[in-house]
Parts: structure tokens; sequence; C-alpha cells
């Protein structure tokens, strides 16, 4: 069987205006408290959404439900205009990275064959979108190898290919960069980059840098979506300030990359100022 | 490919110890072809005595070997067993409260019955199945106390015979098996390898994680609650008919994983095959090695099975 979902990669081929999840007033928390409420948000296909915010702030809990993890406490997500698929067809509709996935006894090339979702032994075609996926992620030296020998890059880049290999319309990435090196980082980027266009993305991060690089960034403060924008509106000093609470200063790159954002800070006055008498 | 090799490899392997097995007995040795010839002829030493007791001992193997597997992708642990949510517990105190109580019936129906009640009580404390680390605490605190209620029958029980009996019964024994008590063991042993079989790659996407295998098209809850079931009802089955037999079900799943690899479809043939013959070896040296006198199986089993999963160990290690 091969897990080909027709929804999916007519939207990736079509215009940019499609949305590939759309959530409508959404609320989501843990244990039936809200974290997040009147969520509404369409993410669009092929293009990259970031999801900023403090720690504590609903980025994984509103990631668990874009994936269909977890049930909203209100309001409906919707998966290329309809309900998420189960069985087969589900990775080739939606491919999730989470972080710290368990190194695992399977050899690469399982791994990578476990995320087409086949409920039986592949065939020669599901073999070829496997083969496909191995070469795409420069892993075919080490198909036989098991992922829990490889180092921390080549398992991220496992988990890609196995995230990736049943050629879904989103992918959903939560905190893709913690725990990387500079130079993972820069090829986990890369390899995200490579997406523009074809795969939307979505990534839960408080990686300002990383959500710099995103088409559009939603920041999450205050239990809601503060802002919701392309980087140049949403990551700006002012509300960076009333949705995070901190001092931010944007360094112009020369070369014409993404403006740098530094952290200066907290807003507000320091720890104590209050107590200091009037008189 | 390699998956049929190796099978076919254990069946050979199998049917070889097999025929040692029946070849040898506390009546004496016969050689391994007279042994064949009888088993056809309808001896009855041969193929009314040693040829279901060998059976049974494959059957045994197998399905602790399997249940063993289930438990280790259920609790995400690689020291589970077919036991540790509380079974082997249950299951003890099943089998010493039968002999106690009613000295003349065997305590295989009690004992599967111990088994089978604290699943339940183990997953009704752990509210549900889907909690790996909640159902090992569960079953660690639920063993313990059933263990001490053991404890306290085997104490206050009257006849010293009890004692005796249950001794022999909680190192594992298989008995004086007739052909008839077979037939529940094996055909649930088919229908469960049966089951992992069709099942193989979503258990292999459930270990990689609940949410993973969700996210894999994994309808998870139904899959942990049909692997509870399937891992209980072997490893009753299997307390019923052989007592507690420990070790097969926590070594026969890692040989298979070093030989087949991890994916299900390759593995469950192959850890059922290893657990087989492990018992079936450990059963024949039972009989024979302090003849007239019977070594419970479960003491083979664990005295080869321990050195041999440190071994596995060392070599892991690298």
């Amino acid at each position: 069987m091969t897990p080909v979902a027709p929804a999916a990669l007519t939207m990736n081929r079509s215009v940019a205006t499609r949305p590939v999840i759309e959530a409508g007033s959404l609320a989501v928390g843990r244990g039936g408290r809200a974290v997040l409420e009147g969520v509404d948000l369409a993410v669009m296909a092929g293009e990259r959404l970031g999801i900023v915010g403090r720690n504590g702030s609903g980025k994984t809990t509103l990631l668990r439900v874009l994936a269909g993890l977890d049930r909203p406490l209100a309001g409906e997500v919707r998966w290329g205009g309809g309900r998420l698929p189960r069985g087969p067809s589900r990775p080739s509709t939606l491919g999730v990275l989470f972080q710290g996935e368990v190194p695992s006894h399977f050899t690469v090339r399982e791994l990578v064959t476990l995320g087409l979702g086949l409920d039986g032994p592949p065939t020669a075609a599901d073999e070829r979108l496997v083969d496909a996926a191995i070469a795409r992620f420069g892993l075919a030296h080490l198909v036989g190898r098991a992922c829990a020998t490889l180092s921390g890059g080549e398992q991220q880049r496992a988990a890609l290919a196995r995230a990736l290999v049943a050629s879904p319309g989103a992918l959903l990435l939560d905190e893709p960069t913690t725990h990387l090196d500079p130079v993972h980082r820069a090829a986990l980027l890369g390899e995200l980059d490579r997406l523009r266009g074809s795969v939307a993305v979505v990534l839960a991060t408080h990686d300002l840098e990383c959500a710099a690089t995103c088409d559009r960034v939603a920041l999450l403060g205050a239990g809601r979506i503060a802002a919701l924008g392309p980087p140049t509106e949403a990551l700006v000093p002012d509300v960076l300030a009333g949705a995070l609470g901190v001092r931010v200063r944007r360094i112009h790159d020369p070369a014409g990359g993404p403006p740098l954002l530094r952290v200066l800070g907290l807003v507000g006055p320091p720890a104590g100022a209050e107590k200091v008498p009037v008189a | 490919m390699k998956t049929w090799r190796l099978v076919t490899c254990l069946v050979v392997l199998g049917f070889l110890l097999g025929v040692l097995g029946l070849a040898a007995g506390p009546s004496g040795w016969r050689s391994p072809w007279e042994a064949a010839g009888d088993l056809f002829s309808g001896d009855e030493v041969v193929a009314r005595l040693r040829a279901p007791r060998v059976t049974l001992a494959a059957i045994l193997g197998a399905s602790l070997a399997l249940a063993g597997s289930l438990m280790q992708v259920l609790l995400r642990n690689d020291l589970a067993d077919p036991y540790v949510l509380g079974l082997s517990g249950g299951a003890s105190l099943g089998a010493v409260t039968s002999l106690a109580l009613w000295p003349g019936l065997p305590p295989g129906p009690a004992a599967a019955a111990g088994a089978a009640g604290a699943a339940v009580v183990v997953r009704g404390v752990a509210r549900g199945a889907h909690d790996p680390a909640r159902l090992l605490l569960a079953g660690v605190a639920v063993g313990s106390l059933l263990a001490s209620a053991t404890g306290l029958v085997l104490v206050l029980a009257p006849a010293d015979r009890v004692l005796r009996s249950a001794t022999f019964w909680l190192f594992g024994g298989l008995g004086t098996p007739l052909w008839p008590a077979l037939g529940i063991p094996a055909v649930l042993l088919a229908g469960c390898v049966g089951w992992g079989l069709v099942r193989a790659e979503r258990l292999d996407r459930l270990t990689l994680g609940d949410d993973l295998a969700a996210a894999l098209g994994v309808d998870v809850p139904g899959l942990r609650r049909e692997a509870l079931v399937v891992a209980v009802l072997l490893t009753a089955c299997a307390v019923a008919v052989g007592g507690l037999v420990g070790f097969v079900g926590l070594v026969a799943p890692h040989v298979g994983r070093q030989l087949a690899g991890a994916p299900h479809r390759g593995l469950i043939p192959v850890a059922v095959g290893i657990g087989a013959l492990l018992v079936v070896v450990a059963d024949t040296v039972a009989r024979t090695a302090f003849a007239p006198r019977e070594v419970p199986v479960g003491l083979l089993t664990a005295a080869v099975g321990g050195p041999f999963f440190l071994w596995l160990l060392q070599r892991g290690r690298r």
C-alpha cells in the first residue's frame, strides 16, 4: 500500500492561500484548565509558521492539538479541510518531530520505513519511497546502523527522514533547535529551507533567531495569541515586550539576513523598585 | 528472508533437541532414532509420557517468550518479563491457596485465575493500560502485597506437604501432562502468535512511544489494551501448566532481537522459537540430571538464563 493523501499533495502544489491546518476559536490546556484560548490560526501550504512564547505559555500544548494528539477544550482543528485520518494515510497528511525521541533498537532503514505508517510489510513501491528519503537526508551510509548508536545530528536527520518519508503536507516540530550545537542547528535550518514552498512547517520554539527565519510568527502571551504576523511585524521590540515581557534590540544584518534579536532584559522596573518609599 | 532462514534453523534445532528430549528420561536413555521410532509406534514411555511433556515445554517457553516481548513493548522497559505486573504474585497466591484448601486438585487453574486477577487489579490501580510508569509501579506494589499474602498462606497452612509441593510449583514444573491437556495452551499460543504477526508493524511503532505511534496512525489505547490482554492470557496459561518459570520471558526477546532485529515481524517468530528451545532443553536436563529425582525446571532456566543475561549485558556494553 502506498500512502498517498491526494488532498495533501494537491495542497502542496496549489496556491499558498489554501490552509493545510485550520484552527478556529480553539482553547487548549491540560487537565481541563485552559492555557490558551481564542486561537484562530490558519497554516498555509508551504509556509513556515513559528509559535513563540515563554515556557508554560502553551506552545507544546497547542502543537499537540494541531498534531491531533490531544483534543482541544473548545473549538476545532481541520486538516486539509477535514478530519485527521487514522491509519497509513495519517503520516502522509501530517509529519511530526518531537523533542527527545527515544533512540530505538531499530536500524535507520527500519525507522524510516515506520514513518510510512504501514500495517503490513512494505511493498516495492514503499521501499522506493524509503530509499528516496534515505538518499535525500544523506543517510545511505547509515542504513544498517541502530538508531541508538548514531550521533545526535544523525539521529535528528533520521527522524526528519522518518517524518517526511510519506510526503506529508505539513510538518510539526517541537523545539527543534534546543540541545543542538551551532553546526547541527544550521544543518537543521538548511533542511527546513529545502521544504519551503512544498511542506508547511509549524515549529514551536523559544529561540528568537530560529523564529526570525519563519514566514509568520505567532507570539503567545497572556493566554492567547498576542501577535501574529511576519517577523518584521511580530518580532519587534514593542510587540515582544508586550507578549513575552522582555526588552529586545533588533540588530541589522548588513549581509541581508534576518535581523538579530538581542534580549537585553526584562520589561518593567527592576525587582524591588516598587518597595522604594515615596517620601 | 533473513527471518525465514533463522526460523528454519530454529525449527531444525528444535526438532533435534525435541528428539533428544524424547530419548532422555529417568527410565533410561534410548538412541535418538530409536526414540523417534517409538514415538510413531505408540510406545508407552516415549509417545504417552515424554512426547506430551516435551511438546508442553516448547509451548510453555514459546508463550513466555511472546508474553515477555509484549510486556517489554507495553512497559517500554527492557527488563520487563511476563510476571512483572504482579502476575507472579497473583499466580503464587492462587496456587498455594489451592494447595492448602484442596490438596487433591492441581494448582494450575487457581494460579491462572490469580495471575489474571492480579493483572485486572494492577490495571485498575494504574487507571488503564496507557501509562507504562504507572503500570510498572502498580505492578510492583500489588506484586509485593500478593507475595506477602502467599507467605502468610504458606506459614498458616496446616499440612507440611503444602510447603513441599508449593515450593516445587513456585520454581516451575511441568508434571506429567496428557495429550488433551495441551489443547488449550497450543490453540492460545497459535492465536496469539497470529495476532502478533498481524499487529507486528503497529507494535513496532508503539515501541517509538505513544505520541509518535499515534502520529503514525496507530490507535494507541486500543493496541495497548489488546497487547495487555494477550500477554496476560499467555502468562496465565503458562503458569497454569508450568508454574513460575523464570528468565525465559526476559531473555528470549533479547536474544530474538540480537538475532532477528527489532521489527516484530521477525522478532516474534524468532523469540518464540528461542523460548521453546530454552525450556525444552532445561526440562530435559530437569528430568534426567538428578534422576530419579526431578528438579524444578524454573531453577534450571534461572541458572542458565542468569549468566547468559549477564553475558548479553557485557556484550551490549562494548
